[in-house]
């Protein structure tokens, strides 16, 4: 039997507004239980919900990130379902008129992972289950989500993880929220089939997952229980999984026969939203550049693909890239001080996502065109940006004016020249071959300038007088 | 029009809501005279429905929804004072197993 991996996304991303979606409680992560909390977001009698304004252009610009065509004409709709998680027993969301709908998403194969939609609706409350009770924190419920729903076109786990990486990457270029996956505010449901020789198979979903690791991992072990299934001639049944983070396995939380009949209608409590052709053009206008938009500018300076690729990778660090061109950096030998040194000093992906650093861009930006002018050498530069890391401060602090004079040609030639003369020895070991001896040259010529020389340059004229 | 009972029983389920056997019988009557009421709408409109106004008749332009401005929330005492509650949580019973 011919087995194909199956999977589609439904990703749920926080939107970094300042209000909640219907009312005017703040949203901010961390503060102490139900104190974000009002009549509306509790489902009081008599509230009535007022839609934020942000949060439908927010979600334009999500849709129009990911090539959305954006409904004008767009309404919200009552899911009514039970659950001490919804203090008015029914959250509101969008069913028969998303916001955005027909999107994608390219993978760097060049593959299209489409999006069928993407939605606004409220977050529910956090339900924490101790002992025999369960409690209940409403101050999420009413935070906007964008629901982004994706067609079953991701066929591996890799394909899962890059689209999952992309989705988030663009959502932080755009500003539009800081999905942390961690905190919850990027959370995925994975859809999992296998088809069999072309023909679809009966598909599980694993709710809830809020790590990238962890997605991995679900749906090879999900990909994996199916096969066996399907192998030993049984049948999958449809069913809504959770994968235990600690066993590494997914299990069922409910089947089919106890799946949700959400009995969607319009909300009579809202309006119909009007969005003229023109705010979605000022929208567009306005959105910051995006991941490929930027790797591509950033190619287009000269930065290698690794590098370009290593910086794109985080918002800040881009911003961060941006100021030092903006200060007339040299692009090349910026990229790779921060892919190299700073990166060093920032192993974990949360220390590179916020780039907290302890001096400017622009004072970073000084010490590139050092560089870039030949006045310091790369090794100098980089032993300098190590110590700023440490101590923070300013490059005039490490480097002074008078070691700035840089070495001219004619100094390095004569340079050169005493450092053949010292080591007579080395200079025979070269010439009898033995082309690693060249290093101890440098050593001299390291000592005699303080590090200031361009050793590459320095080797060039070695070659040279050694070849004489 | 009529209901069936398993339809009943699927409705209440969903709503968090039991019935003993009589309720349900006496629930039934009263249920079917309001889908009644609401299948005459239904037939009401079925021939010319050009003067019902639907959905999206009532609009609103983006540029006149809510601000994005953080108001004061209520007291969490105010919030939690019409249900059970501990440590500044909400309490119900134990929904999951």
């Amino acid at each position: 039997m011919n087995y194909r991996l199956v999977s589609g996304f439904e990703t749920h991303v926080e939107l970094a507004t300042a209000s909640k979606i219907f009312c005017g409680c703040s949203t901010k992560f961390g503060a102490k239980p139900n104190t974000h909390c009002c009549p509306v977001c509790t489902g009081q009698p008599g509230s009535l919900p007022v839609l934020n304004k942000k949060v439908v252009e927010y979600a334009i610009r999500a849709g129009l990130a990911t090539h959305c065509t954006i409904n004008a004409v767009t309404h919200l709709d009552r899911k009514n379902y039970s659950y001490p998680d919804l203090p008015k027993a029914y959250q509101i969301s969008q069913y028969d008129r998303p916001l955005c709908e027909h999107g994608y998403i390219e993978l760097d194969s060049g593959k299209r992972i489409g999006i069928t939609r993407i939605h606004i609706e409220e977050d529910a409350g956090k339900l924490v289950h101790e002992r025999g009770f369960t409690y209940i924190d409403y101050n999420r419920g009413g935070v906007p989500l964008i629901e982004i729903v994706s067609e079953p076109d991701i066929s591996s786990p890799e394909e899962a993880r890059e689209y999952v990486e992309k989705l988030q990457l663009i959502m932080r270029y755009i500003g539009v929220s800081d999905c942390k996956m961690q905190e919850g505010s990027m959370r995925c449901d994975v859809n999992v089939s296998l088809s069999q020789d072309g023909v679809m198979g009966t598909r599980t979903e694993i709710k809830n997952m809020n790590s990238v690791t962890f997605i991995e991992r679900a749906i090879i072990y999900e990909a994996a229980r199916q096969r066996e299934i399907l192998e030993g001639g049984g049948r999958v049944e449809q069913a809504t999984l959770r994968f235990d983070e600690a066993t590494g396995e997914t299990y069922v939380m409910r089947t089919k026969e106890d799946a949700q009949d959400y009995r969607y209608f319009p909300e009579p409590d809202l309006l119909t939203v009007v969005i003229p052709q023109e705010k979605i053009d000022e929208i567009a206008a306005h959105m910051s550049e995006l991941p490929v938009q930027k790797r591509a500018r950033y190619l287009s300076l000269g930065i290698s693909a690794q590098n370009a690729n290593l910086l794109c990778r985080y918002r800040a660090v881009c911003d961060f890239f941006d100021a030092c061109l903006k200060a007339d950096a040299g692009a090349r030998h910026a990229a790779n001080l921060i892919v190299g040194t700073i990166y060093a000093a920032l192993p974990t992906e949360e220390d590179k996502e916020a780039f907290a650093l302890p001096f400017a861009a622009e004072e970073f930006a000084k010490l590139v065109k050092y560089v870039d002018g030949g006045k310091i050498n790369f090794t100098l530069a980089q032993i300098t940006l190590s110590e700023m890391l440490k101590k923070g401060g300013a490059v005039s602090d490490y480097i002074k004016e008078e070691d700035l004079a840089g070495i001219s040609a004619g100094e390095l030639e004569s340079l050169c020249i005493q450092a053949v003369a010292a080591n007579p020895a080395a200079a025979a070991d070269y010439r009898a071959g033995k082309h690693k001896a060249i290093g101890s040259f440098f050593g001299y010529i390291k000592r005699a300038t303080g590090g200031r020389a361009d050793i590459k340059a320095a080797e060039q004229v070695l070659k040279r007088l050694l070849s004489d | 029009m009529a209901i069936e009972k398993q339809q009943l029983e699927h409705l209440a389920r969903l709503a968090n809501l039991e019935f003993g056997g009589e309720e349900l019988e006496k629930f039934k009557e009263g249920f079917e005279e309001m889908v009644a009421f609401c299948d005459g709408i239904n037939h009401a409109v079925a021939g010319d429905t050009s003067s019902i106004r639907g959905v999206d008749s009532r609009t609103i332009d983006f540029e006149d929804l809510r601000e994005d401005t953080a108001q004061p929330s209520l007291a969490a005492e105010k919030v939690l004072s019409n249900g059970q509650s501990s440590n500044g949580y909400f309490t119900v019973r134990r929904v999951v197993k």
